[in-house]
C-alpha cells in the first residue's frame, strides 16, 4: 500500500487527443481508427503475399473455384439461348411450315438441353459450396499463420516494449487487425481481383455477342461505377462515425455499471440517464445519416440498372424487329448484363474493405519490424548456464536508465556469493526493482556489467539463464487455467513430486486443498478467485516447484488476510533457504535473515553490510532500526 | 410470441412514419413487376412485327417507373429503418434507466457483460427482426404472391413447376439459419478466447519472461487460435451450404423454364415475351424469398432476445421507499446500529453478524480489520444499498422508513475503488452537489481535499477531462477527487471506504485534519487498511468475519494484545522502512 505513492503529477493526455470539455463530443469520433490515406500500396501487398506464400496452392485453388464458377455462370444462359434459338425456333418454323412430326421431335430434344442445364446447376451447386468454404479456409489458414507469427514475435520483444505499449492495443494487433487481414485476403484480394477479371471478361463476351448492345452497356457503366465509388466514401465515414459513437455509448454504459454504487448513493440516476440520452441522440444522428445514405444509394443504383436495361430493350428491340437479333441471343445478353452488374455494384464496398485492411496490415508490420534490444547472444559466444554452476552473481559498476540520459541506478557494484541472500531496502524509486529487472535480463545495463560465475549475462543463452531463477513478484500474476498449470508453468522438467514438495514447503497445501479439485481447481482470470495472500502463496509455490538456484523475491507490501500472513513468512523462509537470492525486502524480519543488506538511495548504493554491521556503523539503517524499537 | 409483441408495441409509437413506410412497400414492389411486364409485352409486339418506333416511348416510361420506384424504395427504407432506430434508442434508454434503479442485490448477482449484451445484441436482434426484417418480409409478401399469381395466369403448369425449387430454397434458408447462428456464436466465443489469452499474456509478461515460458505461451496461444480457425472453417462450411442451396435452387428454376416453357412455346401456349417474364421475375423473387427464409430462421433468436429485454424491464428488485417514507428536515448525523446482520445472496455465512454500534452525531468511527472481514459491506448497509436485518437508525429513525433522498442526501460516500466518470474534473466533483457549483466553491473543495496543486497543473484547469480520454489520475488523486465529490454535498455523515490507501501519509494526516475541521459536527465513518488513518477516531471497531472483535480508542486498543496492536506494530515498521 505504502509502495503506491501519490506522485501528484497528472499524466498528460495521449498525443493527438486534445482535451476538451464537451461531455459528448464529436472530438473522439475518429480516434479509434487509424486509416491510411493511400488507396493502394503495392509494396504492402507484395509483402503480404510473401507472408502467405506457403498457402499459394490454397489461393490458386480459390481462384480456380471462382474461375470454374464463372464459366458455369456463363454456361447457363448459353444453354438457354441454345434451346430457344435451336429446338424451339426450329419447331415453331416446322409448325408454321406444317411439319407437325418435326415439331414433336424438337420437343423431345429439349430434354437434352434441360439435362445439360441440370448438370450445370448441379456442378454449380458444388462449386457454390466451395466458393465460400474453400475461400474461408484459405483466408483462415493465412491469418492463423500470421496471428501466430505476430504473437511469437511479441514474445521475443523485450519488456521495454510492453512497458510503453498499452495492453489493449497489443491485443488489437492479434485480434481485430489480423481479422481485417482475413477480409483483405478473401473479399479483398481474391474476390476483388477476380471481380475485375470477371467484369473485363464479361464485357468481352458481351462484345462478342452483340457489339451495339455491348456499347450501350459500356456507355452506362461509368455512371454505375461512379455512383458506387461516391457512395463508398460516404459509407466508410458514416460507418466509422456510427461505430465510434456506439463505442462511446457502450463505454458509458460499462462505466455506469461499474460505478452504480456511486450513482445510487449520490442519487444521480436522473443525471446519468440524461447523459446517456445525450449519447443516444448522438448515436441516432449518426445512424440516421447512414440510413439516408443507404436509402439513397440502393434505389439510385437500381435506377441506373433499370436505365441500362431499358436502353438494352430499346436498342435490342430495334434489332429484334429487324430480325438481326434472335430472341435467344437477346435473353442471353440480358442475363449476362445481370451477371455483370453484381460485381460492379460491389466494387465500392470491396474497396473499402481493402483500405481498412491496409491500415491493419501496416500496424501488424510495424510490430513485426520492431527489434528487441535484449537479444540472444551470437552462437559463437553463447554459453549454456548449467544447473551445476556455482551461481556467483556480480554487479560490476552497473548503471541503467529507462529513458536515455536519466539514470535510475548509477555505478552499483555488489555480489551475491553462492547460496547467500542479499536484501535490498530503500524508498520507492530508489532503484530496487531495476536491480531485479537487470538480473533477470529484462533490460541490459547501459554501463558496467553483470556476471554469473564471471561470464557476462549477455553471453548466456537467455532460456538457460532464466530457467534456473525463481521469481516472486510483489503482486504476482496467476493465469486462467488450473492451479497445477499455474504451479508447473509447463516446465516439462517439473515432476509431480516436485509439485507436491513445493506445496508442502510453500504452505500452500491447505489453501489449495480447501478448493474443490485441489491441484486441478480452476483459476479464474488473473487469479480473481484467490485472495491476495493466497495468490502470494501460490506464487511462492510456483518458484519453489522449479527448485531454482537463484531466487528473486519482491516482497509484498500490501497487508494481507491475517490468516495466511504467517504462512507466507514461513514459505519465504523455505524459498530462501540455501539458495542465492536477491530480495526486495519490506519487512524487518526478512531483512534480518539475509546475509547482506544493501541500502539504496536515489539510485545509489549507500550502505551495505550485515544487520549487525549496519547497526554498528550508525547510518541510515541504524537510525531506522532504532526508530522502530524505541 | 408475446415478448416480441410487447416490443412491437414500441414500434407503434411511431405510427405515422411506420404507416407511410409500409404503404411504400407495395408501391415499389408493384413497380418492379410492372417493369418486367412492360419489357415482356414489348418483346411480343416486336416479334409480332410492330414498328419499333414505340420503343422510345417505352424507354421513357420505364425511366419514369424506375424513378418512381426508386423514390418509393427510398421512402420505405428511410421511414421504416429510422423508426427501428428510434425504437432501438427508446429501448436502450428504458433499459438503462431500469439498470440504474435496480438495487445492489441485483447488480451483485448479474455479470455486467450479460447486462451490456441486453442493451447491445438483444436490442439489435429485436430491431433487425421488427425493423428491416419487417420491411423485407412485407416486400416479399407482396412480391412473391403477386408474381406467382401473375405467372400462374400466364401459364399455370410452368408457374407451379418453377415454384418448387423456390420453395425448397426458402425452406433451406429457414432450416440452415439456426445452424449458421450457432456457428457464428462459437466463432464469436472462440475469438473472445483468443483475445483474453492474448490479454492475459501481455498483462503477465513479466512472469512469462521471468520463467522463460515464451515458447509454451506461443503454443497455448496457437492452440486457441487454431480452435478459432476450426470454428471459422465450420462456419464457412455452413455458409457454403446455405449459399449452395439458395443458388442451386435458383439455377434449378431455369430447368422447368427451359423445358416446360420451351414446350409451351412450341405448343404456342406461351408467348416469347412471357418466357422473358418468367425468367426476369425469377430473379426478382429470389432475394425476397431468401429474406423470408432468413426471417423465419432468426425468429427464435429474436424471440429470446425480446424475452430477455422484457424480463429485465419487469425486474422488481429495487430498493423500495416505503409509501409512508419520512423526510428529515435537519439531519444531526447520529447513527445507531443494533444487532445488524447481513448475508449476500447464495453466501454460506453472514458477511455481517450481530453487529451493534452507536455513533453519536459529530463523532468519528474507525472500522478496521483484515481483508474480507466485512468493512465495505457494513458501509454499504449504512447507505441502504442492501437491506440489512436488525436495526439501523439515523437520528432515531429506522433508515427503511426514511425517503431515499433524505437518507442518501445526508450521506457523503467515498468508494474504495476511487470510481470517477470519464468526464471533466468539474463534472465529477459537481456530481456530489445538488446544484451547479461556482468556481470559488470548487476551489475551496480542492483545498479541502488537498488537490489544489494538481488542479493547478491540469492544462484545462477545473474543466480538465479525466480518464482514458483525458488525463490519467494516480490512485491517490482519484481518491482525493472522490473525497471532494463527497464533500460537495456538504453531507452530515461522511463515509470513507478505505479511501486514503493510495495517499501518502503526510497528505493523509493533513486531509484527515481538514475533514475534521471543515464540517463542524459532521459524523464520519472511516474504514481503512492502514491503521494510521483512523488513529484519531473517537472509536475504532475491529471486524473479523463480520463481527466486532475489539472496540475502543487507538490508545485503548494499543494497550491490549490483539489484532490491532500486532498490525499497528507491523505497519509502523513497514512505513519507516519505505520512508528511508
Amino acid at each position: 500500500m505504502i509502495q503506491k505513492r501519490d506522485n501528484s503529477k497528472a499524466t498528460e493526455p495521449a498525443q493527438g487527443r486534445s482535451a476538451g470539455t464537451a461531455p459528448t463530443g464529436r472530438r473522439s469520433d475518429h480516434v479509434d481508427e487509424m486509416v491510411t490515406t493511400k488507396g493502394w500500396d503495392t509494396s504492402l501487398v507484395w509483402r503480404l503475399m510473401r507472408e502467405v506464400r506457403g498457402h499459394r496452392w490454397l489461393f490458386a485453388g480459390s481462384f480456380g473455384v471462382l474461375a470454374v464458377l464463372f464459366l458455369l455462370e456463363l454456361a447457363g444462359p448459353w444453354i438457354l439461348r441454345g434451346a430457344i434459338d435451336g429446338p424451339v425456333n426450329a419447331a415453331l418454323a416446322a409448325k408454321s411450315s406444317g411439319a407437325l412430326a418435326d415439331a414433336a421431335g424438337w420437343r423431345q430434344s429439349l430434354w437434352w438441353w434441360a439435362l445439360a442445364y441440370v448438370a450445370v446447376a448441379a456442378v454449380g451447386c458444388g462449386f457454390r459450396y466451395l466458393e465460400i468454404s474453400f475461400l474461408t479456409r484459405t483466408g483462415q489458414a493465412a491469418i492463423t499463420d500470421i496471428r501466430a507469427k505476430v504473437f511469437a514475435h511479441l514474445q521475443r520483444l523485450d519488456l521495454a516494449y510492453f512497458d510503453r505499449t498499452p495492453t489493449g492495443s497489443l491485443v488489437t494487433r492479434v485480434t481485430t487487425d489480423v481479422e481485417n487481414l482475413n477480409e483483405m485476403f478473401t473479399s479483398g484480394l481474391v474476390v476483388l481481383g477476380f471481380d475485375l477479371i470477371k467484369i473485363l471478361a464479361l464485357l468481352g463476351v458481351l462484345f462478342a455477342i452483340h457489339v451495339k448492345l455491348a456499347l450501350v452497356v459500356v456507355a452506362m457503366l461509368p455512371l454505375l461505377i461512379g455512383v458506387s465509388m461516391i457512395f463508398r466514401g460516404g459509407a466508410r465515414d458514416a460507418h466509422r462515425t456510427v461505430r465510434a459513437r456506439l463505442a462511446r455509448l457502450n463505454g458509458y454504459l460499462q462505466e455506469v455499471l461499474s460505478g452504480i454504487r456511486v450513482v445510487q448513493v449520490f442519487r444521480r440516476e436522473a443525471r446519468v440517464s440524461g447523459h446517456f440520452a445525450g449519447l443516444l441522440k448522438h448515436y441516432l444522428a449518426a445512424n440516421v445519416r447512414t440510413i439516408l445514405l443507404f436509402a439513397m444509394f440502393f434505389p439510385l443504383l437500381d435506377f441506373v440498372v433499370n436505365a441500362v436495361q431499358g436502353a438494352t430493350v430499346w436498342v435490342g428491340g430495334i434489332e429484334i424487329a429487324g430480325s438481326i437479333l434472335s430472341y435467344g441471343v437477346f435473353l442471353q445478353f440480358w442475363l449476362y448484363v445481370n451477371l455483370l452488374l453484381n460485381p460492379v455494384r460491389e466494387l465500392g464496398e470491396r474497396y473499402n474493405v481493402l483500405q481498412s485492411a491496409f491500415a491493419s496490415a501496416e500496424r501488424i508490420f510495424a510490430v513485426l519490424d520492431t527489434k528487441p534490444n535484449v537479444r540472444e547472444p551470437d552462437p559463437e559466444r553463447r554459453v549454456e548456464l548449467s544447473r551445476d554452476a556455482a551461481f556467483h552473481v556480480r554487479f560490476e559498476q552497473v548503471s541503467f536508465g529507462y529513458i536515455e540520459g536519466i539514470e535510475v541506478i548509477s555505478n552499483v557494484s555488489f555480489e551475491i556469493p553462492p547460496g547467500a541472500s542479499v536484501a535490498v531496502v530503500g524508498a520507492t524509486g530508489a532503484g530496487k526493482s531495476t536491480l531485479v529487472n537487470l538480473l533477470l535480463r529484462f533490460y541490459d545495463p547501459t554501463h558496467g556489467r553483470i556476471t554469473i560465475d564471471g561470464i557476462d549475462l549477455r553471453d548466456y543463452d537467455l532460456m538457460s539463464l532464466r530457467r534456473h531463477m525463481g521469481l516472486v513478484l510483489q503482486e504476482d500474476f496467476l493465469f486462467a487455467g488450473t492451479v497445477r498449470e499455474n504451479l508447473s508453468m509447463e516446465r516439462e522438467w517439473i515432476a509431480e513430486e516436485d509439485l507436491e514438495l513445493a506445496l508442502e514447503n510453500s504452505q500452500a497445501r491447505t489453501v489449495i486443498e480447501a478448493r474443490a479439485g485441489g491441484l486441478d481447481a480452476a483459476v479464474a482470470e488473473r487469479g480473481a478467485t484467490f485472495s491476495t495472500g493466497e495468490r502470494q502463496l501460490i506464487a511462492i509455490a510456483r518458484a519453489l516447484a522449479g527448485d531454482p538456484r537463484l531466487v528473486i523475491l519482491d516482497e509484498a507490501t500490501a497487508s494481507v488476510d491475517s490468516g495466511v500472513e504467517g504462512q507466507i513468512e514461513e514459505a519465504q523462509r523455505k524459498l530462501l533457504e540455501q539458495r542465492g537470492s536477491l530480495v526486495i525486502a519490506h519487512r524487518l524480519s526478512t531483512v534480518r535473515r539475509c546475509d547482506e543488506i544493501l541500502v539504496m538511495h536515489r539510485g545509489q548504493l549507500r550502505e551495505r553490510g550485515t544487520h549487525e554491521e549496519l547497526i554498528a556503523t550508525g547510518g541510515i539503517y541504524a537510525r531506522l532500526y532504532k526508530l522502530q524499537f524505541s | 410470441m408475446s415478448p416480441l409483441l410487447a416490443s412491437f408495441r414500441r414500434f407503434l409509437r411511431y405510427k405515422r412514419p411506420l404507416a407511410l413506410g409500409i404503404l411504400c412497400v407495395p408501391l415499389s414492389s408493384l413497380g418492379d413487376i410492372w417493369i418486367t411486364m412492360l419489357v415482356g409485352d414489348a418483346l411480343d409486339r416486336l416479334r409480332a412485327g410492330d414498328d419499333p418506333e414505340f420503343l422510345r416511348g417505352l424507354f421513357l416510361l420505364l425511366l419514369v417507373i424506375a424513378f418512381a420506384r426508386g423514390v418509393f424504395r427510398f421512402l420505405q427504407r428511410w421511414w421504416i429503418v429510422c423508426v427501428s432506430r428510434y425504437v432501438e434508442n427508446d429501448l436502450k434508454q428504458a433499459l438503462f434507466d431500469k439498470l440504474t434503479r435496480l438495487s445492489f442485490t441485483f447488480h451483485n448477482r448479474s455479470r455486467s457483460g450479460d447486462l451490456v449484451s441486453r442493451l447491445t445484441s438483444d436490442v439489435e436482434n429485436v430491431r433487425m427482426f421488427l425493423g428491416p426484417g419487417l420491411m423485407y418480409t412485407l416486400g416479399a409478401l407482396i412480391m412473391i404472391p403477386v408474381s406467382l399469381a401473375y405467372l400462374l395466369m400466364l401459364n399455370a403448369p410452368l408457374a407451379l413447376a418453377m415454384a418448387v425449387p423456390l420453395m425448397i430454397m426458402g425452406l433451406g434458408m429457414k432450416l440452415l439459419s439456426p445452424r449458421l447462428s450457432r456457428h457464428s456464436t462459437s466463432v464469436q466465443e472462440s475469438l473472445s478466447d483468443v483475445s483474453s489469452r492474448a490479454q492475459e499474456n501481455f498483462a503477465g509478461i513479466r512472469v512469462v519472461k521471468g520463467y522463460g515460458r515464451e515458447a509454451q505461451q506461443v503454443a497455448r496461444f496457437e492452440s486457441v487460435s487454431r480452435q478459432t480457425m476450426g470454428h471459422q472453417v465450420e462456419l464457412g462450411r455452413a455458409r457454403g451450404l446455405t449459399h449452395a442451396i439458395t443458388w442451386g435452387a435458383k439455377d434449378m428454376t431455369f430447368v422447368p423454364i427451359l423445358l416446360v416453357g420451351g414446350w409451351a412455346m412450341i405448343d404456342e401456349t406461351l408467348a416469347a415475351g412471357d418466357l422473358f417474364k418468367f425468367i426476369d421475375l425469377t430473379f426478382k423473387v429470389f432475394w425476397p424469398i431468401i429474406a423470408v427464409g432468413w426471417m423465419a430462421g432468426v425468429f427464435p433468436r429474436a424471440k429470446v432476445s425480446a424475452a430477455r429485454i422484457e424480463e429485465l424491464l419487469r425486474d422488481e428488485t429495487e430498493v423500495r421507499e416505503s409509501p409512508t417514507a419520512r423526510t428529515l428536515e435537519h439531519v444531526r448525523g447520529e447513527l445507531d446500529l443494533r444487532d445488524v446482520s447481513f448475508r449476500y445472496e447464495g453466501a454460506e455465512r453472514d458477511a455481517i453478524r450481530q453487529l451493534s454500534v452507536h455513533i453519536p452525531a459529530g463523532s468519528i468511527l474507525g472500522v478496521v480489520g483484515p481483508t474480507g472481514s466485512g468493512k465495505t459491506t457494513l458501509l454499504n448497509l449504512l447507505a441502504r444499498l442492501f437491506e440489512a436485518q436488525g436495526k439501523i437508525e439515523l437520528d432515531g429513525v429506522p433508515i427503511g422508513e426514511l425517503s431515499l433522498s433524505s437518507l442518501r442526501g445526508a450521506l457523503g460516500y467515498v468508494p474504495q475503488d476511487g470510481f470517477l466518470f470519464s468526464e471533466t474534473f468539474r463534472e465529477n466533483v459537481g456530481l456530489g452537489a445538488d446544484r451547479p457549483l461556482s468556481d470559488e466553491e470548487l476551489t475551496q473543495l480542492c483545498a479541502l481535499a488537498q488537490l489544489t496543486d494538481e488542479v493547478a497543473q491540469f492544462p484545462q484547469g477545473l474543466d480538465q477531462l479525466i480518464g482514458e480520454r483525458g488525463v490519467t489520475l494516480s490512485g491517490g488523486q482519484r481518491q482525493r477527487t472522490c473525497i471532494a465529490r463527497a464533500l460537495a454535498r456538504n453531507p452530515r455523515v461522511l463515509v470513507l471506504d478505505d479511501s486514503l490507501s493510495a495517499v501518502d501519509s503526510e497528505t493523509e494526516s493533513k486531509l484527515v485534519t481538514n475533514l475534521q475541521n471543515a464540517g463542524a459536527g459532521r459524523t464520519m465513518v472511516i474504514s481503512a487498511h492502514r491503521l494510521s488513518t483512523v488513529r484519531h477516531a473517537d472509536r475504532i471497531i475491529v471486524l473479523e468475519q463480520g463481527r466486532a472483535v475489539e472496540t475502543g480508542t487507538h490508545e485503548e486498543l494499543l494497550g491490549r494484545p490483539g489484532w490491532y496492536r500486532d498490525t499497528w506494530a507491523r505497519q509502523q515498521a513497514q512505513e519507516e522502512l519505505s520512508e528511508l
